[in-house]
């Protein structure tokens, strides 16, 4: 439904997008994740016909929005960043302008528009001034304008900053409703929102796509296996001793004794190795009950961080490596400046002699 | 360009921005209708819509000024740019609502006519070419008000550009023959006299398709620019 190829966007010689690709299907519901200016919004605003990129093609429902914007624009929804309505308009005016604007035929403008407003929980304050609206009625009217036309696709830049927890809820609610009918794509800086909402994530960061998987895969590929928590009841405390007869386990830490005269540790593995099993048949066999153990299991957000992190160091070493290069190049450089240099001081001092 | 028109109509009469523009040409046309016929006893109607012209310098940038600067600083462009409209329609659309709404101040003015029909007969011919000049020096403000307004993302910046630049051309004529042809004022001027201007209808109109061509041009350009 949505196909980026090869998108670059330069503003001058700074490069907010560089070379992205991806292919959103239909139906699908998909996060796009990064830190400020990672190029979320450009992205978006690209997909959407705002701005053009410097390189590479988008298309929307089979149109490219290069060649055929019309119909591609058609296919689209756009709620931006910051809520930008239309304060002088009542809520109806603006869904109504809105629907003009995409070119909704004029038999079946009233009934869509109604719908919409209905479907976003807008027909208690349909003809109130925008302006009057607090912060979350003015988000679900954006979402009402983005929604009216019944686009194949929804865009929705941060669709709940600045909302309050039931509102994030009411919001997360209605955009899974869209499922449906829609295919959604939405940037958000909260990940567990993400995570509850989308089957797949884009991870964005310097304007270089980093990961593009489900979130449950994205959170597996972090998870340790290596590191695990056991709560045990140990009535003879022998349980250091019991942990050195199995030879995968690195360390063992406490981390709490409970009031119940329970005792919970973490246990490192030597290797990548799963050894619940091990734990289990050692302890029980030592009279060591274990009343959990777990897994210590990653976030999205854990994901997310590794992901960033690991793709800073490599750009930090390249732009180390880029500046060492520089320094040598700048040294042989000075190197052979300077032999040039003593050659013509000897050449002249060689002549002055003869002289 | 319909819809574009209808909700800028619309934006113009729910904002004070209409009531301003109408309420300020009213009053100063009124006391120029004061002065030319009361006063002076002048049944000329030709003479009461040139002068009303000059208001016109100063006020039609209060219409123009917040076109797209106003919508970039609200963020709203976003809204129509992404929308399956083509910047042309969008354009035009902004275009022909300012016109509607000196279309209506002009009809309101038309009161004069009525009391200036009552005690003698203006010249049919002289109204027309009078009106037609009126219209096509409203079309050139207008088109150079939104081209200013598409430059900048300050409503007040394309305030400034365009009152200056009318109130400039206005004087700049007077410092020398050179620059008469400059003046959109007396360009207007020659409509006044009953007959139909060709070169000077031609300036105008060239002039304001020019302004909409380029308006056109600057906002494909920002697609790029942004």
């Amino acid at each position: 439904m949505i196909k980026v190829e090869n998108v670059t966007k330069k503003y001058g010689n700074f490069v907010a997008v560089e070379n992205i690709s991806f292919d959103i299907e239909e139906g699908e519901i998909v996060g796009f994740l990064g830190k400020n200016g990672a190029g979320k919004t450009t992205t978006m605003n690209m997909i959407t016909g705002y701005i053009e990129p410097t390189q590479g093609r988008i298309e929307i429902d089979g149109y490219d929005m290069n060649k055929k914007p019309k119909k591609a624009k058609k296919q689209i929804g756009y709620m931006p960043e910051g809520v930008p309505i239309y304060n002088d308009l009542t809520v109806k005016e603006f869904v109504n302008y809105m629907a003009d604007l995409k070119g909704v035929k004029r038999e079946h403008k009233k009934e869509e528009v109604q719908k919409v407003i209905k479907e976003t929980g807008l027909t208690d304050v349909q003809n109130t001034l925008n302006r009057h609206l607090s912060r979350g009625y003015k988000q679900r009217v954006s979402m009402a304008g983005a929604l009216v036309g019944n686009p194949k696709v929804l865009i929705l830049d941060e669709p709940t900053v600045g909302l309050d927890p039931q509102q994030v809820k009411q919001i997360r609610d209605l955009i899974k409703s869209l499922r449906k009918n829609h295919t959604v794509l939405l940037s958000s800086h909260i990940l567990s929102e993400v995570s509850q909402i989308c089957e797949k994530v884009i991870i964005i960061d310097k304007g270089n796509i980093l990961a593009i998987d489900t979130p449950k895969n994205l959170e597996d590929k972090v998870s340790n296996k290596n590191i695990l928590t056991v709560t045990v009841e140990d009535t003879k405390d022998n349980i250091n001793e019991v942990v050195n007869k199995i030879d995968n386990i690195k360390d063992i830490k406490l981390i709490s004794e409970n009031s119940d005269g329970t005792k919970q540790y973490t246990i490192f593995a030597k290797d990548d190795k799963d050894i619940r099993k091990e734990i289990s048949e050692t302890f029980a066999k030592n009279e060591i009950t274990i009343l959990e153990l777990k897994k210590t299991e990653a976030t999205l957000e854990d994901a997310f961080l590794q992901l960033i992190n690991n793709y800073s160091k490599e750009d930090d070493d390249k732009s180390n490596k880029k500046n060492k290069l520089n320094e040598d190049k700048q040294e042989v450089i000075k190197e052979i400046k300077t032999k040039s240099d003593k050659k013509i001081i000897e050449k002249q001092d060689e002549e002055g002699g003869k002289k | 360009m319909l819809s574009v028109l209808k909700k800028e109509l619309k934006t113009y009469f729910l904002t004070p921005i209409g009531y301003v523009f109408i309420g300020l040409f009213l009053e100063v046309s009124s006391l120029i209708f004061y002065i030319y016929t009361y006063y002076s006893g002048s049944l000329n109607f030709s003479y009461i819509f040139y002068d009303s012209a000059v208001i016109l310098t100063f006020i039609i940038a209060i219409l123009t000024m917040n076109m797209f600067a106003g919508e970039r600083k609200n963020g709203t462009d976003q809204l129509i740019m992404t929308s399956p409209k083509s910047i042309t329609s969008i354009v035009l659309g902004k275009f022909f609502a300012a016109m509607v709404v000196v279309i209506i101040t002009e009809i309101f003015s038309c009161v004069y006519l009525a009391i200036i029909s009552h005690f003698g007969t203006p010249d049919a011919s002289t109204l027309g070419t009078t009106l037609l000049g009126f219209i096509l020096l409203t079309m050139a403000y207008i088109s150079f008000g939104e081209l200013a307004s598409s430059i900048t993302d300050q409503p007040i910046i394309a305030y400034i550009i365009t009152f200056v630049f009318f109130f400039g051309s206005m004087y700049i004529s007077n410092l020398s023959d050179i620059f008469s042809t400059i003046s959109f004022m007396n360009l207007y001027e020659k409509f006044v006299d009953g007959i139909i201007p060709i070169e000077e209808t031609v300036a105008l109109v060239t002039f304001t398709v020019m302004c909409i061509i380029l308006t056109i041009i600057i906002l494909q350009r920002r697609k790029n620019l942004k």
